[in-house]
């Protein structure tokens, strides 16, 4: 089979925050169109994984290197991050008060748009994007006058997630443990709203936990990161094998 | 973010330029520097003032030179010498054509995006724009005048409604009141006058536009609005002024007379100039606001956004007479490299069921001092009052202070005060939020403290709301944290 | 800070002070102390300035009975990083009392927590005025301090003035206050009378309820139970 463009490449990386090694020595490759599964237990850095590859300050690199689309990624700020394509959705989102969602994705929209030398959106089409996106996510009209994040329930703090990755169309999306706090419910439409943004062309790092999201969002790759590295690579049959003996049979 | 980034950021916002810097090269009339009875003679001449205004004038120099400036504030202001400012400075008008406007004037307004032309000037807002010591015009007079509502310049009220304004004036800021009001009435040289006839809504917002230009001037307005029973008006106003190294002083005296189920809402904002990234210039904006609740269910709400000046030294204060009057001060305060600002209100209840709010939001970067002071006070009358106050203060990097100075003084057991403040800086979480979805730490922070600012803000009139957050983000450019 | 010059007290690295003063028409006591020894040993006027070294716990509850004509000023220094000061203090006043509370928090170096709770009962012609400031400087990052200050005014001719001030030359901190100056909540009143309890006593038990959060401050429960039973009594004679 003919292998695909590689997207993101992470070699040796050792990273850490406040003097603590977190990440010690992760080897990651990933393909256009891919969907991988970072699993492991509670500790072993996934969110650490997450925080760098968006750019996190405070955490500090202090070896290895990442590639992203050809491009040091190490080199790049957080929002020079997002306009080349990578989507973190946050395990916690923050609250932003008095800042509309309408205002906020504006303003975040622009500047991906400036970003890529195309001129801002004109008010009704960034409304009609909007309204084609929230409906996608099963998201009511009035949402879009809300405060971002400002006393959402946890299924709504995700929805709001994946409404933006929708908005911003990302050519790599990072879910940092999406499924936790959600319903049955919520979960199907998170998981309904990654999986139809989903293109050959585009890939996916669902970082988690447990199996549940996974039943949903189903990965071509899984991998086990346990005490900052990867102990284990394999296909989807890997959730299962962690589901039934835990992370202790693995590495 | 680490230190590094949050300084960088920081110092790029506050490195941003001053818009309004400009300075208009016309010919001016200027009267000698200093300050005594002679000079106020002279001012009260050029502007052909009867006897009695001369004598409110006299009055109130003699009172101030017996006053010290006040010390209380939490500023630290350089010394000031009132014999070296020009108290009056005009231009010079053109004798063949006395009744237009000097064409570098109305460049320099429309500059300002205050056009005086009511064919070109924004719909629904009516201006009286004062250039130093002058109201250059006013304009839809005749529209308003149909409805029996005057809006002209101070020194055209004095000349064809003395009553009025001999009624008025001092009514509600005594003479004496403070040493800047009492300067302010002994050397005032225009300003607007407003009054709203019983029972009229007025179609449209009045608004003043105060600009200095001149320099070694200081800029002394007062304005006198009345809204008479069961009226409705809402006022703006607007300021700036040339970029330059010295200090300049500007001290205004308004007051506001709500009568008997009357409304006045009172918006303010404050782009005078705020001196440069050290510290060197900028205006010492001195004021005295004040209004009355006189009647019966009157409303008097204040809102202003304070962005601008070297030093701010402002309490827009309502006296709650009338019962069931209520009044609101809402207000937003950004102070910058070493600028100072001691901003907030009195609340003085003296009528039952009086309510007042208290909404203010200090942001405070840079070097820069940002204070809240506020007096609520319940007299032994106020049966059922309630106040309630926020106040709530933004830090933007570690060099900049933030305080706040309430007193609140019960004397009525069916009174109710609340006040609540909270002290927060913008948190990292937020801006690296912002940050993934693409928007860069400076537009950020400008998102982020227009959001902290919002409560204040929806309460502008549409006019002056998009202009009073763009000025948010430009005030604080150069500054994030 | 009119009567006499304070006195200095320290507190040292790692200790721990706790106190109650009970200020009455004879004058102040302590009641308890947490610290080793005799609790008569110490004058309660030697309680003006404190200042707490390295991770310094303070914990001092003013209870200010009907009678007392006082001023009380205590300026606490936050000298140590991990330091902790918890300031409180129960008001009761009645008839021609004068009580002026003074109270100067600073917050000199990173990481320390202020926490500042005064509650009172104000009746007759009484007078209070409540002037509570906290000041953190440039350099005390991670600061948190917080100031309550909350009054009941129970008749027409007692009057309260509170000037709660922030004075915040740092950007990493927690700071609040809040300051409320009002009166007893009818609609409480009247649930507990809907339920058959007697319109006086439902007001002591809302005056009761009002001044516990002070009350639990007093960590030694003897003590706690002696400052209670004055304080019934008191709120009671109001």
């Amino acid at each position: 089979m003919e292998m695909n463009e590689i997207l993101l490449e992470i070699k040796g990386l050792k990273a850490g925050i406040e003097g603590k090694e977190i990440l010690k020595g992760v080897d990651l490759t990933i393909r256009k169109g891919e969907i991988h599964a970072i699993m492991g237990p509670n500790g072993a850095g996934k969110s650490t994984l997450s925080a760098v590859l968006a750019g996190r300050e405070n955490f500090i690199v202090t070896e290895g290197s990442v590639t992203f689309l050809g491009q040091d990624l190490l080199k790049m700020s957080p929002e020079e991050r997002s306009w080349a394509g990578i989507f973190l959705s946050f395990q916690y989102p923050v609250e932003i008060p008095g800042v509309s969602i309408t205002n906020f994705m504006k303003t975040a929209v622009n500047a991906h748009r400036k970003a890529k030398g195309q001129a801002e959106l004109k008010a009704g089409e960034f409304l009609k994007l909007m309204k084609e996106k929230m409906a996608f996510v099963q998201m009511k009209p009035e949402f879009s006058k809300r405060e971002v994040n400002v006393g959402f329930s946890g299924g709504e703090k995700k929805r709001n997630e994946i409404f933006q990755m929708a908005m911003l169309d990302p050519v790599l999306s990072i879910l940092d443990e999406t499924d936790s706090g959600l319903d049955v419910d919520a979960l199907r439409i998170v998981a309904h709203g990654v999986n139809s943004l989903h293109t050959p062309e585009k890939s996916v790092i669902v970082i988690t936990h447990y199996q549940r999201l996974l039943d949903y969002i189903v990965p071509d790759v899984v991998h086990v990161l346990k005490d900052g590295r990867i102990v284990k690579t394999a296909g989807r049959e890997l959730v299962a094998q962690i589901e039934n003996d835990g992370y202790d049979s693995i590495g | 973010m680490d230190d590094k980034t949050e300084k960088d950021i920081l110092q790029d916002i506050a490195a941003r330029e001053y818009e309004h810097g400009f300075v208009t090269d016309v010919e001016q009339e200027f009267i000698p520097k200093g300050l005594d009875e002679d000079i106020i003679r002279l001012i009260s001449a050029k502007k052909d003032e009867p006897e009695w205004l001369l004598e409110f004038r006299l009055e109130a120099f003699r009172r101030w030179q017996k006053m010290k400036m006040p010390t209380w504030a939490h500023l630290d202001i350089p010394e000031i010498d009132f014999q070296d400012i020009i108290y009056y400075a005009a231009p010079k008008k053109d004798s063949d054509r006395p009744k237009e406007i000097d064409p570098e004037l109305e460049a320099t307004f429309e500059k300002l995006g205050i056009p005086l032309n009511e064919r070109a000037a924004l719909a629904g807002v009516a201006v009286d724009a004062v250039f130093d010591s002058v109201s250059v015009t006013t304009t839809f007079r005749k529209a308003l005048s149909d409805k029996g509502i005057i809006f002209c310049s101070f020194s055209e009220a004095v000349r064809e409604h003395p009553d009025l304004v001999r009624k008025y004036l001092a009514s509600v800021v005594p003479i004496g009141d403070n040493f800047y009001s009492a300067l302010n009435s002994a050397v005032f040289s225009d300003g607007s006058f407003c009054y709203i006839p019983k029972g009229v809504r007025c179609p449209m917002e009045l608004s003043s536009y105060f600009r200095i230009n001149a320099k070694g001037t200081g800029q002394f307005e007062r304005t006198l609005i009345v809204a008479d029973e069961g009226s409705y008006v809402s006022y703006m106003e607007g300021c700036t002024a040339p970029m330059r190294d010295e200090n300049q002083l500007h001290a205004a005296v308004v007051e506001i007379v709500v009568e008997k189920d009357a409304e006045v809402k009172y918006s303010t904002v404050q782009n005078w100039y705020p001196g440069d990234a050290e510290g060197k210039g900028g205006i010492f904006n001195f004021v005295t606001k004040r209004g009355i609740c006189k009647g019966s269910g009157s409303h008097l709400s204040w809102t202003q956004v304070e962005t601008g000046s070297a030093i701010t030294w402002k309490y827009p204060s309502t006296i709650l007479k009338g019962d069931n009057s209520s009044s609101e001060f809402y207000s937003v305060a950004v102070t910058n490299n070493f600028q100072q600002a001691d901003t907030g209100t009195k609340m003085i209840h003296i009528g039952k069921n009086t309510r007042s709010r208290i909404v203010s939001k200090g942001i405070s970067a840079g070097h820069s001092q940002n204070s809240y002071r506020g007096l609520v006070k319940m007299l032994p009358g106020a049966d059922n009052a309630r106040n309630f106050s926020q106040c709530d203060s933004l830090l933007i990097g570690d060099r900049c202070g933030a305080h706040t100075f309430p007193d609140i003084r019960n004397a009525n057991r069916t009174a109710v005060v609340e006040h609540e403040a909270t002290t927060s800086k913008i948190s990292e979480e937020q801006l690296f939020y912002c940050n993934q979805r693409g928007i860069a730490p400076e537009e950020a922070v400008g998102l982020i403290v227009n959001g902290y600012a919002r409560e204040v803000l929806s309460k502008l009139p549409m006019e002056f709301a998009v202009e009073a957050q763009k000025l948010l983000s430009v005030s604080l450019e150069g500054s994030v944290g | 800070m009119e009567e006499t010059m304070h006195k200095t007290f320290k507190i040292y690295e790692g200790a721990t002070c706790g106190m109650v003063i009970m200020l009455d028409g004879s004058g102040r006591s302590i009641l308890c102390t947490g610290m080793p020894g005799d609790r008569t040993a110490c004058d309660a006027d030697d309680f003006g300035c404190i200042v707490l070294e390295k991770d310094a716990r303070l914990n001092i509850v003013y209870i200010v009975m009907p009678g007392a004509q006082t001023g009380i000023d205590l300026s606490v220094a936050l000298n140590g990083e991990g330091a902790e000061a918890l300031v409180s203090g129960i008001y009761l006043c009645s008839g021609e009392d004068r009580v002026r509370i003074g109270m100067d928090i600073r917050h000199n170096v990173p990481h320390c927590i202020s926490r500042q709770l005064f509650k009172g009962l104000v009746s007759g012609a009484a007078k209070v005025s409540f002037h509570g400031r906290i000041t953190v400087a440039q350099d005390a990052q991670k600061t948190e301090a917080y100031q309550e200050n909350h009054s009941i005014v129970l008749s027409d001719d007692a009057v309260v003035e509170t000037r709660p001030q922030l004075e915040i030359y740092a950007d990493d901190v927690k700071c609040s206050h809040g300051a409320t100056v009002g009166r007893l909540n009818e609609e409480e009143q009247f649930y507990m009378r809907s339920r058959g309890i007697p319109e006086n006593e439902a007001k002591v038990l809302q005056m009761l309820s009002f001044l516990y959060p002070v009350l639990e401050n007093v960590a030694d429960s003897a003590c706690r139970e002696e400052v209670a039973s004055a304080i019934d009594s008191a709120v009671r004679h109001l």
